[in-house]
């Protein structure tokens, strides 16, 4: 379904660097007991052009440093291609996938863990080219001296320790380490958030200013969506494991187009005290990696997400208490049973899984419930009675469920400058998830 | 610190040429402190050559490594008992004849003991010297995290203690034949074929008599005038610095040997047991899995084996072979020591390796192409080496109370060869009488090289993690220091 945007978009742009098909990785770490991977990245498609700044934001865990990770091959893909050049890296080993490493390197977060302490920073900037027999070594000390006057630091700084230096300094000698090889394409994950505001801006001149100089490509990974709208051309939205919107950075931040972006950038603070801009407040916390919902990933917090016809005049208060309810029996559907439990829900015990009339209660006791509804939510606690969570999540599903539950949605092109969204709303029979906002939360002020 | 010089702009030899000065006045020191014991050092070379040659099926060319010894011997050299000697005999006139000086023995064996160890002082000087002109004159970094280590232990008193008493614990046993009043071969390994000259008052003259003969008339049985204390002469003119054993052989001479045995035994089998934890521990740290599985089962099923039972089993078991005879037994102990330590030495470094190698300068030298043994010994190792020398100079203490106790049992080191734990053993029915000296006193230089190891383990740890002062680790090195005890 992507491919034909793809295909679409590298007509209409530049040269394409960096071409991410399907990725897909997976961790599996969970032993001999859990057979479920953590679904790190699950099936990104995106492209980089040559000499572009792509910015990748999301939340804590949504997969954006593993992506970065697999595309500089740190992390080996479980599916899917990473074509660089031309040449899909993902096969790569052995001597080819030594060479490759020379054009695409990778600067990392903490600059207090990414330097060895032990080695003085001509050493740790040497290495590379030490690794690649790159010309002799009175060159390759030469060009260490270079890269240190490059990076703002100086000469002299050659025989320091990293121990010396502050967390603005030792990030500028990663970011050294990174230019050793004259790399086309650098990862920046997260290069600035570890440091002080005063040195952030430092530190991002100083990307700028190396990738006009060097022709460089960047992947810019950040959580900081004011610092990506400064420095990044294009954004890619990631939210567990996939890409939610990718598109030019000023026309996503001015007009975002999926239901997340929406979320994310209304919660970047305003400066403005007396601004009084609503917020667009998730629900509970990202579902796991490891078990992530079936449809739209985002489906489990989605503001905007798709209700079914015959709910659409239900009351948004009660709405929102059956999606909560539908949550809490998936959180506990997935939260493992002991074997004491599982034995006490075969003899017909109560176990903890069967106060259903106080979750009831709980849930539903002070909204008013339509008899159409109370049925419904009755033969779903039937189930639950029954000890049956399967057959009450399958219940809910089929009577409150829409294709946000069950249908992947595509990545539809919503701009003319090839911006992409995951989300079934921008279909035509959907309101678009920005009029949806505007009537609901922007419009209640 | 060469390793890290090793790739500067001007190689280290270039840099030594532009202004030689300091180097070849650090050089000069050395040849001179060479110079005078270097009969002794090529001694202990062929010795330790010999030692091994002997331990290969056809000991090819053994007889030649011995007469280079002798060679060896006839080189002058300062501080020997042949130019400080200190066995003589008393004349009527209570002249002494043939020590150093007409010196009492006692003195002149003092004397010879001063001076070695001021010997060894100075050579200390020298190395602590070459270092400081090094930092002062041919390195380039102004300051590297080795210089806090080095100052940290600079003010550690109690680390301090632990390596003097180490040190002199290493003198004793590298210039054993030098520092005792007498040699082993002499005194203990074959005393009927050497003779001790000695003022017989009945006869007025001198006399001479087999070794054997003088130590049986010296000896140490607690009761009646069979006692020859510390700090004492026997009825033959020799002297006593630690007394004498129960069969009249000389305990400071038997102390001295025993040290060596020992040493070598402690650091042979922590060299062996530590390289296995060390390589494994790098290996299970960088590919983590199965290769960690399989070093925790074997590791476990090792560490689960009561240590000194095995000792006793396998000594036991080996103790007809062929195996045992090896150095006197030296090398089953060694074997022994090294299968049963190893775990423990892993089970040590596993975790501070398994830290180092979620670092991510390992991402980064991974991400260049980075060859994985290189990422090992040059990212990871320095900084667990530090960790392995913490618990390996704990260690070492627990092993020579195992040799020692395995001694004391009967098992271990083959007699008459020296080993303390049966000075102890021997001495032990006489705690209560004259002879006292015969176990107290190498009881006590046991525990003393043992606190000693430890506070140097201390000071190590300090200096090297100025964060874990205090002590928070105290069960950690008791566990250690108490999974060698015997």
């Amino acid at each position: 379904m992507s491919e034909t945007i793809q295909r679409e978009t590298e007509v209409s742009s530049g040269e394409t660097l960096v071409d991410v098909e399907n990725l897909k990785t997976y961790y599996e770490d969970g032993g001999l007991l859990s057979d479920e991977p953590v679904k790190a990245v699950d099936d990104v498609t995106l492209h980089i052009e040559r000499g572009e700044t792509l910015g990748l934001v999301g939340e804590s865990g949504c997969g954006k440093t593993t992506l970065g990770r697999t595309l500089v091959q740190l992390e080996s893909a479980t599916a899917g291609t990473v074509e660089f050049d031309g040449t899909d890296v993902t096969k790569l080993s052995g001597s080819e996938l030594k060479n490759w490493r020379r054009n695409a390197q990778i600067v990392f977060q903490d600059p207090e863990s990414s330097l060895n302490d032990r080695m003085t920073v001509g050493e740790i900037i040497r290495e590379p080219l030490d690794v690649h027999d790159w010309k002799s070594p009175r060159e390759r000390r030469q060009r260490v001296r270079e890269l240190l006057e490059t990076v703002g630091l100086r000469e002299e700084h050659y025989y320091r320790y990293p121990h010396q230096f502050s967390g603005g300094q030792r990030q500028r000698v990663g970011i050294a380490r990174a230019l050793a090889l004259s790399p086309e394409f650098i990862v920046l994950d997260e290069p600035v958030s570890a440091l002080d505001v005063s040195v952030q801006a430092k530190i991002l001149n100083l990307l700028e200013e190396l990738q006009n100089e060097f022709g460089l490509t960047y992947l810019f990974i950040a959580h900081d969506l004011s610092v990506v709208r400064h420095i990044c051309d294009r954004v890619a939205v990631m939210y567990l494991g996939n890409i939610m919107e990718v598109g030019p950075a000023e026309e996503l931040f001015a007009d975002p187009a999926n239901p997340y972006t929406h979320a994310l950038l209304s919660a970047i603070p305003e400066a403005d005290p007396q601004s009084d801009k609503e917020r667009i407040t998730l629900r509970g916390t990202p579902p796991s990696p490891r078990d992530p919902p079936t449809g739209c990933p985002f489906s489990t917090r989605c503001p905007a997400k798709i209700r079914p016809e015959k709910y659409r005049d239900t009351d948004d208060e009660l709405w929102e208490r059956i999606e909560v309810f539908r949550e809490v029996l998936r959180e506990r559907d997935r939260a493992e049973r002991s074997l004491s439990e599982r034995a006490r829900a075969l003899i017909g015990m109560d176990t903890r899984f069967s106060d259903v009339d106080e979750m009831h209660e709980e849930l539903f006791g002070d909204v008013a419930v339509p008899p159409s509804i109370q049925e419904q939510l009755d033969a779903v606690e039937e189930h639950l009675r029954d000890n049956d969570e399967a057959g009450a999540i399958d219940l809910l599903r089929e009577e409150f469920g829409s294709e946000c539950d069950t249908e992947t949605p595509a990545h539809h092109e919503v701009s003319a400058a090839g911006r992409t969204s995951l989300c079934h709303r921008h279909k035509d029979e959907h309101e678009e998830p920005a009029e949806f906002f505007t009537h609901t939360v922007f419009g209640e002020q | 610190m060469s390793e890290t010089q090793s790739d500067e702009e001007v190689p280290l030899r270039d840099r030594i040429a532009a202004n030689p000065r300091p180097a070849l006045q650090w050089l000069a020191g050395a040849i001179v402190l060479l110079a005078v014991e270097f009969g002794a050092f090529i001694g202990v070379i062929i010795q330790l050559a010999l030692t091994v040659v002997r331990l290969l099926p056809s000991n090819p060319g053994a007889a030649a490594l011995a007469s280079a010894g002798e060679a060896a011997e006839s080189i002058p050299t300062l501080l020997t008992r042949g130019l400080i000697p200190n066995q003589g005999y008393q004349t009527a006139s209570g002249e002494w004849m043939g020590t150093f000086l007409g010196l009492e023995p006692a003195y002149a064996w003092l004397l010879r003991v001063v001076l070695i160890y001021a010997y060894a002082f100075v050579w200390l000087g020298w190395f602590w010297v070459g270092y400081r002109w090094f930092r002062d004159h041919y390195r380039y970094a102004d300051w590297t995290p080795r210089d806090d280590v080095v100052d940290r232990l600079r003010s550690h008193r109690w680390g301090q203690f632990g390596f003097v008493l180490v040190l002199a614990f290493f003198v004793l046993a590298l210039f054993a034949p030098a520092l005792g009043p007498t040699t082993v071969d002499a005194n203990i390994q074959s005393p009927y074929t050497h003779y001790t000259k000695y003022y017989d008052d009945e006869i007025e003259s001198v006399s001479n008599v087999t070794v054997g003969t003088a130590n049986l008339g010296s000896t140490s049985q607690g009761a009646g005038g069979e006692n020859v204390g510390p700090w004492s002469y026997d009825d033959y003119g020799r002297f006593h610095p630690f007394g004498t054993l129960t069969d009249g052989k000389d305990l400071f001479t038997f102390m001295a040997a025993g040290a060596r045995i020992s040493l070598m035994i402690g650091l042979v089998s922590l060299m062996i047991a530590g390289f296995i934890a060390t390589a494994l521990a790098m290996l299970t740290a960088y590919y983590k899995g199965l290769a960690d599985l399989a070093a925790v089962i074997t590791s476990d099923s090792i560490q689960s084996l009561p240590v000194l039972l095995v000792l006793i089993l396998a000594s036991a078991v080996f103790g007809n072979t062929w195996i045992a005879n090896l150095y006197n037994g030296a090398v089953l102990l060694i074997a022994i020591f090294s299968v049963t330590y190893w775990p423990f030495f892993w089970r040590a470094l596993r975790g501070p390796a398994l830290q180092i190698s979620e670092q991510e300068w390992i991402d980064a030298a991974k991400s260049f192409g980075q060859k994985p043994r290189v990422i090992m010994q040059k990212h990871m190792f320095p900084y667990v080496v530090g960790y392995l020398l913490i618990y390996a100079s704990l260690t070492l203490g627990g092993i020579i109370i195992a040799v020692a106790g395995l001694s004391y049992l009967g098992l271990g080191i083959t007699p008459p060869t020296p080993e303390w734990g049966r000075a102890i053993s021997a001495g032990q029915p006489y705690v209560a009488t004259a002879s006292w000296h015969i176990s107290l006193i190498p009881g006590i230089m046991i525990t003393l090289i043992v606190v000693g190891f430890n506070a140097l383990g201390d000071g190590i740890r300090d200096a090297l993690d100025p964060q874990s002062e205090g002590g928070e680790e105290t069960g950690g090195e008791a566990a250690v220091a108490g999974g060698g005890g015997a």
